[in-house]
């Protein structure tokens, strides 16, 4: 009937252990009519339909995701993804004029005192607004009719998302394994489904060894482009130069856009190592076992040719692209089942405001179950 | 208007209230009422009236969900089963969205409608809104702009003047007998000395008609009529409303490609905004020559030296080398070609 049940038969395995892959039946002929048709009622309600869209984009997606022969669903309703868009914007809006408004009442002490205080306020909104984000995104999505969960705690999220990034950049990322083994556990350890835990406990032995190679590349590409740049730019602003300036403006800024490239590129190899470790130490229910094959090649260049193809074609080769990418990554995801995928009861009565999940869609925080 | 023949059976698989545990199972209705019955024993699973159930919209070929109000569910991938049985029993359409997303020739046409209204927001509707927004702005959105902006710098980069007080009541006469030749008049502008440090020789405007010069530049001239030049260049700011038309744009360029390019990627989403970034360099260098024409005319006006703002520049041009370039020299580049357009357009002026 379809590709999961042949796999099903082929990886079967004694005391009822089977290899489960994932896969993703969308094409990209029928993802690019709910795409423009999403873009084209957005602009004629003037942003309104947005909130649908993104429903209806999600459900297409989580849709075609398939598992074991059923398919992943996504319930958030328009109206609650608006409701959350409307609030996070009011509240960035009233947290940018704040300060205008006590400059403009003369309240210069209280001026000085919030510009000082408010980005460490939100800085410690910030891992509440992913906790709630995380769990929202977590119950709205279900699979054979049990929705997941989220249990993550705020200290989780203040480690994971905060004090990870921190320190993986203080070190200039040597750091960096250690704050995607915390992002990971905080992330798909917090998940359940059923009311049964997955536990995720990446090795961080096993992170450094996805590591090593695009630090590397970084150390070889990022190190000469910058010293050509910092000269660049002394040999520029010294005075000395007798170039056209916009001969010297142009060599910089394709530095800068090579520099971007290798950073690019490397972030794609590493995002497939780590996934694959992340995804390769987690256990749903003390049984059934994640596993993740991505090649970090193939990734990079579906994401890079994806990424070309779009641009070059306006945006227009976009839902081509979604779709190729969604189809690999879930082709190279599986399950290995122990015993059966029937036996759990769903524990979740409310998704809660999707306040969370929209400011971390506005920030670009991606993380799709 | 629900049928009373009974439709022909739905075939998918159930799932019992809150469970993961699936199967085979049928859909029939009759009367208004769907009934659900296994696959195989046929035994009734779920019952409930057809106007009680909850059935998920269509998206491309995902699995319909039929949820009855005992929590159980029936999923089926035979979506266009679903629609007649839907069509017949509660007189409603295959959705209208869905309806339209369908692969169809019809979908050119929506690109083309998608790439027509994407270049009319772009180049008409965005100006447009910005205008509309300029003129609903209450004084007080850039009175307050301005005094946040400014009690910033004090207490960053600017420190004060340390010009003679008879060399600044000279400056700030000579700049109320010019600002008062604008439509607003000389109460509307605002003259501020301060020592300029890292951004050395410099003058800038403040949205709320406050203007800010800094020692620097005094002292790099003697020349009256090439500082009153920059002056006259940064009233026409004001007065042209520059500042906020570029935070407007900003705003809106940004919220176009946030919800209008809904699902883009993360990647192009980024090269976007850069790219608009780029886009608002261009749009800034518009502002800085019709401050410039503002400042010739102006200085027309006030029976001073039209060209006065191209002999700064030509003074700039000639010093500069020893700076760290943070002056105004490098928002305002004294090109060649900008050089002369001030000087073609003050001949212009003359001949009037």
């Amino acid at each position: 009937m379809n590709d999961a049940a042949q796999i099903r038969q082929r990886g079967e395995e004694p005391e009822g252990r089977h290899v489960e892959p994932f896969s993703f039946t969308g094409t990209g002929r029928e993802y690019f009519g709910i795409w423009i048709v999403n873009i084209l009622l957005t602009i004629i309600t003037l942003g309104i339909y947005s909130a649908w869209a993104k429903v209806r984009r999600q459900r297409y997606f989580y849709g075609n995701t398939r598992l074991a022969g059923h398919s992943f669903d996504y319930h958030a309703r328009g109206l609650q993804i608006l409701v959350g868009r409307i609030v996070v914007l009011v509240a960035l809006a009233a947290y940018t004029a704040l300060p205008y408004v006590l400059a403009f009442m003369d309240m210069l002490v209280l001026f000085t005192v919030a510009n000082l205080v408010l980005p460490f306020l939100l800085l410690a909104v910030i891992p509440w607004l992913i906790k709630r984000g995380l769990r929202f995104n977590a119950r709205v999505t279900s699979y054979r009719n049990v929705r997941l969960d989220f249990h993550g705690g705020y200290w989780g999220a203040f480690k994971a998302y905060l004090i990870g990034p921190f320190l993986a950049a203080l070190t200039l990322g040597i750091l960096a394994p250690l704050a995607s083994r915390w992002m990971w556990r905080y992330t798909l350890g917090n998940v359940s489904y059923g009311g049964r835990k997955v536990a995720c406990e990446p090795r961080l032995k096993a992170l450094y060894s996805q590591w090593w190679m695009p630090a590397l590349m970084v150390l070889l590409g990022v190190a000469p482009l910058t010293v050509l740049g910092v000269a660049l730019f002394g040999w520029a602003s010294s005075g000395l130069a007798t170039v056209n300036e916009d001969t010297i403006a142009t060599t910089i800024y394709l530095v800068f856009l090579a520099l971007m490239a290798i950073y690019g590129f490397a972030g794609l190899f590493y995002r497939a190592g780590v996934r694959n470790v992340a995804f390769n130490a987690a256990v749903l229910d003390g049984r059934h076992e994640f596993a993740s094959r991505l090649g970090r090649r193939r990734y990079a260049w579906i994401a890079i040719s994806n990424f070309v193809a779009t641009i070059f074609t306006l945006g227009f080769a976009r839902p081509w692209a979604a779709v190729r990418m969604a189809r690999y990554v879930a082709s190279a995801t599986a399950l290995t089942v122990s015993g059966a995928l029937d036996d759990y009861l769903n524990k979740v009565e409310e998704t809660g405001p999707a306040i969370g999940a929209e400011y971390m869609d506005m920030e670009g925080f991606d993380f799709g179950f | 208007m629900g049928s009373d023949t009974p439709h022909p059976a739905i075939s998918g698989v159930w799932h019992p209230p809150r469970s993961s545990r699936t199967e085979a199972a049928r859909l029939t209705s009759a009367g208004g009422v769907a009934t659900v019955k296994g696959a195989e024993g046929g035994e009734r699973l779920a019952e409930g009236a057809v106007f009680s159930l909850s059935v998920s919209a269509r998206v491309g070929r995902i699995p319909r969900r039929i949820a009855f109000a005992d929590g159980s569910v029936f999923e089926t991938e035979d979506n266009d089963a679903v629609d007649r049985w839907l069509k017949a029993h509660r007189g409603w359409r295959v959705g209208l969205v869905h309806g339209l997303e369908r692969f169809h020739p019809r979908l050119i046409l929506l690109v083309a409608v998608v790439v027509v209204l994407c270049v009319g927001l772009y180049r008409y509707a965005l100006p447009i809104a910005v205008e509309v927004a300029v003129a609903v702005t209450p004084p007080a959105a850039p009175r307050l702009i301005s005094q946040s902006a400014l009690a910033s710098l004090d207490q960053t980069i600017l420190a004060p003047s340390r010009l003679e007080a008879e060399r600044r009541q000279a400056i700030t006469a000579d700049f109320r007998s010019l600002a008062a030749h604008t439509p607003e008049g000389a109460g509307a502008f605002d003259l501020q000395f301060r020592r300029g440090g890292p951004i050395g020789p410099n003058a800038f405007a403040l949205p709320d008609g406050t203007i800010i010069l800094t020692d620097e530049l005094v002292r790099l001239t003697g020349d009256e009529d090439a500082a009153l030049g920059v002056l006259a260049h940064e009233i026409g700011h004001v007065v042209h409303r520059h500042t906020l038309r570029r935070l407007y744009r900003a705003v809106g360029i940004t919220t176009l490609i946030m919800f209008i390019g809904g699902d883009v990627g993360s990647g192009v989403e980024d090269v976007l905004i850069q790219g608009s970034g780029l886009m608002t360099l261009s749009y800034s260098r518009g502002q800085e020559s019709e401050a410039d024409r503002y400042s010739v005319e102006l200085m027309a006006k006030a029976g001073r030296e039209p060209a006065g703002l191209a002999r700064l520049f030509e003074v700039l041009r000639d010093d500069h080398g020893e700076d760290d370039r943070n002056d105004f020299f490098s928002t305002h580049p004294a090109t060649p070609d900008r050089i002369e357009d001030i000087r073609r357009h003050a001949a212009e002026v003359d001949a009037r």
